[in-house]
């Protein structure tokens, strides 16, 4: 099944990517990556503060969830019980403290397979509603007072409307937060008159500032850009009052991956200094440290300044990073010549933050992850050579003809302060197109798991050191290996290994970066990156990867690893510099596998060109040979693994099953007894005295209804069954394998 | 080929093919022979010029046009020729030299392949191309005795051309004889009246002949006559007036009709009365919202009694979003919103909506252009970028935005001269230069990438000379643009200046055709010296209100539908039946598909449904071309697949399928037998029949019906009905049948089916 003799120069995802086509081009249904926890959706999607509403929530594979959990402690949510006290499915009881700031906040799940990726949950300060009838005409327009937030999900090929009062002059703020609280709609926002004629769209997802010329009835049509719906599109639709010199409020929104590095440690809140906008340039001392705005179109701010010969200065623009759309450019001249024969020399041009890794290009195949950590901000060194007057121009390259105030930028100009900033994300494999949905990972490990993330840094002002990542409050039974980034390199791969006999469990793991720059240790936060949704492929949608708050890592008992693979004995692996050292594997499967053999390539500085080798998934006892020599590894300690593609035939939850089946039996039973009793009933209408014939057709009539009901559970339960056992049912999953961290010190 | 014997009579028989066989369009149609009288002094012969002799001659044959020895490629049959002659040097290494020479004979010059293959004395596809008693020959066998002198840079100069007269006014049925003057660098002027090319632009009113003979027809109005010669263009205007009597005019309510009456009294050519209430409704309903007046509409406007009351409605049209949908439906299928990957979606519904918002909010023209053509960013953050996405090459972005926004057509420039117009291969790249420093970096959607200004000195080689233009606006001096500056937004200042002479002429006669089927310059972007308007005064007083106005469209729209020449009546009187071009009465034309589709829907209170959109979307409000595929109602009726910046893309012609397609196809039979049909709903809740015909008619024609017209219809619907089997059928359903049949005749009638 699997022709694990290929080959492939393709990197590190190369070997994978020749796995799953030749997989592919088998023709086998086939899923990819093991079932992950997800929570999808949370309605409504937020409340008050000081308030209490109850959520429903949805997911993938969250089955049983027993918790709601929050990233502030004064979000709190408790099962919704029914009225017999039972909880209700995937229903809690949140209640937010009044002193909950207004924001964005993260909901993850407890369920079976652990913890889920996060869902935002936002908290305001105006009165909540949430919609619950069809509002996709004027005529049945929902009714809303001023001010409120409106939750609600768009129904696929609508416009939902919404209508309030309007006093003629007064000034209204309408925003439908949607991207930024991880909802799929690209929302477009219509203002009508009371005749439904459009008076104002807004379809970039900004506020819309609207002064009414007319009392009197306002609609608000909501839709996506292309009339998608579903469950994907929820938005909270807020609608205010604000007096006419009011600012605009702020609306959190979730932050781009690019935004991991911004701004530098240390860096004060507000800038030193402003753009004069009014003038042609603006005289400064180096440092620079000045917030200014590309604004109006096609602004080009100056700044002049005065540089000595030797100096090196390190220049930072931050606007991108902001979450904005903008992209700026940045030109320093030099000042030749006096009088009429000056002239501004070009010295150095500075554009864009290059990605520490190549970003996936979205094709077909996956050729690099979606998680993009460059930005079209601006890092650069400006070496002087020569001491004289300078003019720095800094402009925005989407700026020609847009005139957003909003698009604010800040510009640094400093001396070297070398420093990194570090972000991680669940490691991908190659995959084909089709199955990006593997693409969205939370860190829910199962028994016995090894799994991956892959850590990138952005180094600032020179800095070339290397960068060690910690680990703490790991779940027990987790470990963290491969917790550095090498000195000059941008990535390197961190592997969580949860012990075959981890307990079930979870903990926020604090995931940081240190290293030491000149004499100072400097520990810098690991950001992490996480896809809002699984998508079905990339050219019908575009990934959306943002950055999470936190980093919580859970186990799983309910399932193990399908396979684990490690050093035959836990401990250091010697081997003299130039010798070969024989690595004794140790396999242990726990489930069948579709084909016998699997390639694998290693992990771990020095040792990535040791050759693929295969392993037999039935043989317990693999090997493979590493030659120091021929990898010219120096003397040292390394920790490496190894990784590539089984296809186990994964059974989702058969556990399942039984209680199902056990539904099924006791919904039958409940169904003879009401058909028993009803047949019993109807007996005795024969011979009835005719003064008791109502009453007993009234019994017989109750037991019609109660056996519909018992008709009915007995169906739910046949269909809770069937889904169940499908669900179960074996299915070819491809799966990145990764052994267990094996220690290697090479002897000088 | 037998080479070792020239003079074989089988060499020419191989050879026979090289002349051309078909020649340039002026004269394709009659293949016309240079058969021009021998000169006075033909026993004296003058030294020939092989560039201003020569050529001229063999363009004037047709011989150098593109479909024959000026073929792209290699020419016809292994002899090339430079387009219309543009380049004589290359033309002389063709005739003189290739071929060791073979095509030229000076030791007998009427023995050269050229002139026997001209005169089709040997076998030439081409026929007969030059009459061996012409002084064309003459002057081509001259040249050859001469000895085959190239003089192509020291002969002098074309300096100007002249027609005379220049213009005039012709009776219906005259001829006036064209005298053309040629003027060279050396102060020499020459009579090249029979080596001039001549073209009518309007063939039905005026034809010319190859020696410049102009004969007027029937049909009364402005003509105009193309000369050409050596690479310039000059034009005889010709006025021909009707002559009728123009007692009656209606009240001008503003300089439209000022311009128009002057006009048409001039020609001598009385207008029309001004059309009803009911006509007027719903002619400017279908011509600002791209739909059938409301029944509400209709009401308010019947009942309103105020002066005013036409204004009135213009202003309420232009208020609904339908105004904004149908003319985005309009810029979106020119600026190319083509969906040719599923994943177009999002691009393509945020650009169309770009432009619906843009017209919506009554955005100033220029400022709406200048935000297209220097579009920079990703296409959710500003939607024009997919303009960009659509048309990536510089040279296809000047030409685009040079024939929709400028009304000028480069692409000839792109290869050489143009041939009708001043614009030369340098005016081109100039252009392409304002495009150069178009950046991109990819995206993560699939096919799209960021456009940004990439800092550089803009420039574009000129793909012949391989020289690098800077951008330079055409007819106007190179800008000196520094390296930090956006060259596009350069190009929109010079486009949105009240001094262009383009731009805003090229809208206002582009919206002009939009309300009156005519464009006053046809084709309406192909703006050119040599393409006159036919009411130049017209043209210029809307380009100055248009730019007075801040490059308002909605004022545009409202000036024009305002005007009593844009209310007169189809109907024409005795006199100005045939008057095609002067506005004496308005020029019925089919609905457009998507209009005709919408009318359908109306008339019968349903609405198509189209994939991805929410029920009730109108079809002027189809995003993208992709609708096309599942509708042969709109592909049927021409909807354009938006692959052209040409409006002309658009079918308007009629066509037997169309007929067949109301008559009988199974989406408009479907929706005649739909039980939600509102006729089946009034049926079903007990309306009168009377009535629901009368409710027709508001609906269909913004009327009720006359006396004869509601008892036939009446009559008709109760009509009673057998089966297959010969038995009577209930009274219902003969309603309902017969109601349908009724609908189906009015919807496939003139009044209906055309905007009148």
């Amino acid at each position: 099944m699997l022709n694990l003799s290929r080959k492939t120069n393709l990197g590190s995802y190369g070997v994978v990517l020749a796995v799953v086509l030749c997989i592919h081009s088998l023709g086998f249904a086939q899923s990819v990556c093991l079932p992950l926890p997800r929570l999808l959706t949370l309605t409504p999607m937020g409340g008050t503060a000081g308030a209490a509403v109850d959520v429903v929530l949805s997911g993938e594979n969250q089955d049983d969830v027993s918790e709601l959990l929050f990233d502030h402690a004064g979000i709190k949510a408790v099962p919704k019980l029914d009225d017999k006290g039972t909880p209700i499915p995937n229903t809690f009881q949140i209640t937010i403290a009044a002193d909950v700031p207004v924001g964005l906040y993260e909901a993850r799940t407890w369920s079976r397979l652990g913890i889920s990726s996060a869902r935002i949950f936002s908290v305001s300060n105006l009165p909540e509603v949430t919609r619950t009838q069809a509002n996709t005409a004027r005529e049945n327009a929902m009714s809303l007072t001023v001010p409120t937030i409106c939750n609600a999900v768009l129904t696929n090929k609508a416009i939902d409307h919404y209508s309030f009062q309007a006093t003629a002059g007064k000034r209204y703020n309408i925003y439908c937060a949607a991207r930024g609280i991880d909802s799929k709609m690209e929302p477009v926002v219509t203002i009508c008159d009371s005749q439904g004629r459009d008076l104002v769209v807004e379809r970039k997802g900004a506020p819309l500032d609207f002064v009414a010329k007319q009392d009197g009835l306002h609609y608000i049509k909501l839709h996506d850009l292309t009339y998608k719906g579903g469950s994907e599109y929820f938005y909270r639709l807020t609608l205010q009052e604000l007096a006419a010199d009011a600012p605009q409020p702020t609306f959190f929104a979730t932050q781009p991956i690019r935004s991991f590095s911004w701004p530098p440690a240390g860096l004060p809140d507000s800038a030193v200094t402003t753009e004069d906008e009014g003038a042609e340039f603006q005289a400064l001392s180096l440092p620079i440290d000045v917030a200014g705005r590309f604004y109006p179109a096609a602004d080009v701010d100056t700044f002049e300044f005065t540089a000595q010969q030797g100096e090196t200065w390190w220049v930072e623009v931050a606007s991108d990073r902001f979450g904005l759309n903008t992209d700026p450019a940045l030109l320093i001249q030099m000042a030749k010549g006096e009088g009429e024969q000056k002239q501004w020399v070009d010295v150095l041009e500075l554009a864009d933050i290059a990605s520490p890794v190549k970003p996936s290009s979205n094709g077909y195949a996956y050729d690099g992850p979606p998680f993009d950590g460059g930005s079209t901000d601006i890092l650069g060194k400006f070496e002087v050579k020569e001491t004289g007057t300078y003019r720095l121009s800094v402009n925005d390259l989407f700026g020609g003809t847009r005139k957003d105030p909003q698009n604010k930028y800040r510009l640094v100009i400093r001396k070297a302060q070398p420093d990194f900033a570090v972000a991680a994300w669940g490691l991908h494999a190659e995959l084909r197109n089709g199955d990006r949905n593997a693409l969205s990972k939370p860190a829910a490990l199962r028994v016995g798991n090894t799994v991956a993330f892959e850590v990138v840094a952005v180094r600032r002002d020179g800095f070339d050191g290397e960068i060690e990542l910690q680990m703490t409050g790991v779940p027990k039974g987790v470990t963290a290996t491969g917790l550095k980034i090498p000195a000059g390199k941008m990535r390197s791969v961190v592997l969580l290994t949860a012990a075959e006999n981890a307990p079930a469990g979870w903990a926020n793991v604090e995931f940081t970066a240190k290293s030491k720059v000149g004499e100072t240790e400097v520990v810098r936060p690991v950001h992490i990156g996480q896809m809002a949704w699984p998508i079905v492929d990339s050219w019908s949608e575009i990934p959306n990867p943002r950055l999470v708050r936190g980093f919580p890592v859970s186990v799983t008992t309910s399932e193990s690893a399908p396979l684990t693979l490690s050093a035959r004995e836990a401990r250091v692996w010697e081997v003299k510099q130039g010798k070969k050292l024989q690595l004794p594997l140790l396999l242990k499967t726990r489930a069948e596998f579709s084909g016998s053999v699997v390639s694998l390539k290693t992990w771990g500085s020095g040792f990535e060109s040791h050759p693929a080798f295969n392993i037999n998934l039935t043989e317990q006892f693999p090997e493979t040979t590493i030659d120091t020599n021929a990898l010219k590894v120096p003397a040292g300690d390394y920790s490496i693994a190894f990784y590539g593609v089984a296809v186990p035939k994964y059974r989702y939850h058969p556990d399942s099953i039984a209680p199902a089946q056990e539904e099924v039996k006791q919904a039958e039973i409940a169904v003879n007894n009401v058909a028993e009793e009803l047949k019993k009933q109807q007996e005795a209408l024969a011979s009835v005295a005719a003064e008791n014939k109502a009453a007993l057709e009234q019994q017989i009539a109750e037991l019609n209804s109660k056996k519909q009901a018992a008709d009915m559970a007995l169906q739910n339960a046949n269909n809770k069954l069937k889904s169940v056992t499908d669900r179960a049912a074996p299915r070819d999953t491809a799966e990145i394998i990764i052994s267990e961290p094996i220690t290697i010190r090479v002897l000088p | 080929m037998d080479r070792s014997n020239p003079s074989r009579p089988s060499r020419y028989s191989v050879l026979a093919v090289l002349l051309c066989y078909s020649i340039w369009p002026l004269h394709a149609s009659g293949g016309e022979t240079l058969d021009n009288k021998p000169a006075a002094n033909a026993n004296t012969p003058r030294v020939v010029s092989f560039a201003n002799d020569v050529v001229p001659i063999l363009t004037k044959a047709g011989c150098n046009a593109g479909t024959c020895h000026a073929k792209a490629g290699n020419g016809q049959n292994g002899f090339a020729l430079s387009l219309l002659g543009f380049e004589p040097k290359e033309d002389y290494t063709h005739i003189a030299l290739e071929g060791r020479g073979r095509r030229v004979f000076a030791a007998s010059p009427d023995h050269s392949l050229l002139l026997m293959k001209a005169t089709n004395r040997v076998p030439h596809r081409g026929g007969t191309k030059i009459a061996p008693d012409s002084e064309s020959y003459r002057l081509i066998a001259d040249w050859i005795s001469q000895g085959l002198k190239y003089d192509g840079e020291s002969a002098p100069k074309l300096v100007s051309l002249e027609v005379q007269p220049q213009r005039g006014v012709l009776p219906r049925n005259s001829q006036q004889q064209l005298k053309t003057i040629a003027t060279y660098s050396d102060q020499q002027t020459r009579d090249v009246t029979e080596f001039a090319l001549y073209e009518s632009n309007d063939t039905s009113m005026a034809t010319v002949d190859a020696h410049g003979l102009v004969k007027t027809l029937d049909i009364p109005g402005k003509v105009s006559i193309m000369v050409r010669f050596q690479g310039q263009v000059v034009v005889f205007d010709a006025a021909v007036p009707q002559g009728s009597p123009v007692d009656q005019l209606p009240p001008s309510k503003n300089f439209i009709d000022d311009a128009v009456f002057a006009n048409l009294k001039e020609l001598g050519i009385p207008p029309s009365a001004i059309c009803d209430d009911s006509t007027f409704i719903r002619r400017v309903s279908l011509d600002i919202a791209g739909r059938l007046p409301t029944q509400e509409e209709v009401a308010l406007f019947m009942q309103d009694t105020s002066p005013t009351r036409r204004e009135q409605v213009v202003e309420r049209l232009l208020l609904t979003s339908e105004y904004a949908d149908f003319f985005a439906n309009k810029w979106t299928a020119m600026l190319k919103n083509r969906r040719d990957d599923a994943s177009d979606i999002i691009s393509n519904f945020a650009f169309y909506s770009w432009v619906r918002d843009n017209l919506l909010s009554n955005k100033p023209y220029d400022e709406m252009v200048r935000e297209l053509l220097a579009a920079t960013g990703t296409v959710i953050a500003n939607p024009p970028v997919a303009w960009y996405k659509r048309v990536k090459d510089p040279k296809q972005q000047l030409e685009d935005v040079a024939q929709l926004f400028l009304g000028v057509r480069m692409q000839c420039a792109q290869c050489h001269h143009h041939p009708f117009e001043r614009w030369s291969q340098d005016d081109y790249y100039s252009m392409a230069a304002f495009f150069s420093q178009v950046g991109r970096k990819p995206t993560a959607t699939r096919g799209e990438d960021m456009i940004f200004h990439k800092r550089g000195l803009a420039g574009y080689a000129n793909a012949k000379t391989g020289i690098v233009q800077r951008p330079t606006p055409l007819g106007s001096p190179t800008v000196a643009i520094s390296p930090d500056e956006d060259p596009r937004l350069r190009l929109a200042d010079w486009m949105s200046s009240p001094d262009n002479p383009f731009f805003a002429r090229s809208l206002v006669n582009r919206y002009w055709k939009h309300f009156f089927k005519r464009g006053l310059i046809e084709p309406e972007d192909d703006i050119r010296d040599s393409n006159p308007p036919s009411n130049p005064q017209l043209l210029a007083a809307l380009e100055k209100h248009f730019i007075e106005s801040d490059f308002n469209l909605k004022e545009l729209v409202r000036v024009i539908t305002t005007s009593q020449t844009y209310q007169l009546s189809a109907l024409p009187n005795e006199y100005n039946a045939n008057d095609m071009q002067n506005y004496s009465h308005y020029y019925p034309r089919r609905l457009q598909a998507e209009v005709l589709l919408d009318s359908v829907d109306d008339l019968l209170g349903l609405r198509t449904e189209f994939p991805n959109l929410p029920s009730g979307t109108r079809a002027i409000a189809l995003p993208d071309n992709s609708y096309n595929n599942a509708s042969p109602f709109l592909r049927v009726f021409g909807r354009p697949e938006n692959e052209s910046v040409c409006e002309c893309e658009r079918i308007q012609s009629s066509s037997l399928a169309q007929s067949l397609h109301l008559m009988n196809s199974g989406d408009v039979k479907g929706k005649l037998g739909n039980g939600a049909n509102r006729v089946n709903q009034w049926l079903q809740s007990g309306k009168a029949p009377n009535e629901i015909i009368v409710e027709i008619y508001r609906i269909a024609f913004a009327r009720e019906p006359n006396e004869q017209e509601l008892s036939t219809a009446l009559a008709y619907v109760n009509e009673p009905k057998l089966d297959a089997e010969g038995k009577a059928i209930d009274p219902p359903r003969i309603l309902r049948e017969n109601f349908q049949d009724l609908i189906w005749a009015l919807i496939n009638s003139k009044e209906f089916l055309f905007n009148h």
